[in-house]
């Protein structure tokens, strides 16, 4: 899975559940601070990630050490090279 | 000086009204604890009206821009943005019975804690997210609305903080419409160090109400808080221009 479609998967949850604009998800955006989600939010996010990307997060750490939306991008890059068949099927969509 | 004078204003009236009101406190504290909390609300309720409808009116003016009444007959849940020390007092304007979320501190001040305690207020740092859940269900099931400001704390100026999303998660679940609401003109009355300055008019204004249906229809907490918060934004900085213009006149 290139980094690319996992920005793209990655950023649906943003536009599709969040209503964010796809012009505010650039990178270097911190969660927090700049996207204004509080940790309640975060158990939303992460409930879409992992119905996004059909892995469990719950007991990831990794999860815990996530400051920008850059940080999610490199965790679910992490995760695809550890889950190459869920990424597999995801590959299938469009 | 002017700071002074309020507050002098403040606490002879306070004193004045529970000196008239004492005998319905005390037949409050002799209720079950529904009723109890029923009459305090109300006792809370006219409490506010007076200070600022009279205690209030020699210093500023403050105008009250509500809704159609059938628009916001169901309880839910009041959304403001949350500039000054004096919100929770303007929200005697609506004129209804309802409990606000407090941010910890007021609930210990040795008078007004006493009675938010007896309103059935919420603590929003010591209730976590299922009792606040369950009680805010049990007070809007007997047509207690719920007064929140989801910045947290006070913004001193005419910014307005990131709001934090529980209180939007709890109208998802318990399926309640939520009344959007922008206080303008209170920043420096008073300011964060509770001086009052000179500034003379503050406008509450009750924007569109958000539909139980439409609450229950957002994606998630997140997009239900940012739509409002960004029509609350939206609507002080134009209440902001107008008393601006409306001062310079």
């Amino acid at each position: 899975m290139t980094r690319e479609k996992i920005i793209q998967l990655v950023n649906q949850i943003f536009i599709e559940q969040f209503e964010i604009e796809p012009d505010q998800l650039t990178p270097e955006k911190r969660i927090f601070e700049d996207l204004a989600l509080d940790s309640l939010d975060i158990v939303d996010l992460v409930t879409g990630l992992q119905q996004k990307f059909s892995i469990p997060l719950r007991e990831n750490k990794d999860i815990l050490e996530i400051r920008t939306l850059n940080d999610i991008y490199v965790l679910f890059e992490k995760l695809a090279a550890e889950h190459p068949d869920i990424i597999a099927k995801l590959n299938q969509d469009p | 000086m002017r700071s002074a004078l309020v507050f002098t204003f403040l606490a002879l009236s306070t004193v004045l009204y529970f000196l008239v009101g004492i005998i319905p406190v005390l037949i409050a504290l002799c209720l079950p604890k529904k009723h109890r909390g029923r009459w305090m609300r109300y006792i809370i309720l006219y409490y506010g009206l007076w200070q600022i409808r009279v205690v209030f009116r020699p210093f500023f003016k403050i105008e009250f821009r509500p809704q159609p009444d059938e628009l916001t007959r169901q309880a839910g849940i009041y959304v403001f943005n949350h500039r000054s020390a004096s919100d929770p007092f303007l929200v005697a304007l609506f004129g209804k019975e309802v409990i606000q979320i407090v941010n910890g501190w007021p609930m210990k001040l040795p008078f007004y804690g006493f009675f938010a305690r007896l309103c059935e207020y919420i603590d929003a740092t010591r209730t976590d997210f299922e009792q606040s859940l369950a009680h805010i269900g049990d007070l809007t099931s007997r047509g207690v609305s719920v007064m929140a400001f989801p910045e947290g704390t006070r913004s001193g100026n005419q910014s307005m903080n990131h709001f934090h999303s529980g209180i939007f998660r709890i109208a998802r679940e318990l399926k309640l419409p939520i009344y959007p609401c922008a206080i303008a003109g209170n920043e420096r009355l008073p300011d964060r160090s509770f001086r009052f300055h000179d500034d003379s008019l503050i406008i509450v204004e009750q924007l569109t109400p958000i539909s139980a249906d439409e609450v229950a229809a957002a994606p998630t907490a997140y997009a239900l808080k940012q739509r409002i918060h960004l029509a609350i934004a939206e609507a002080s900085t134009k209440l902001d221009a107008e008393i601006a213009s409306r001062i310079r006149i």
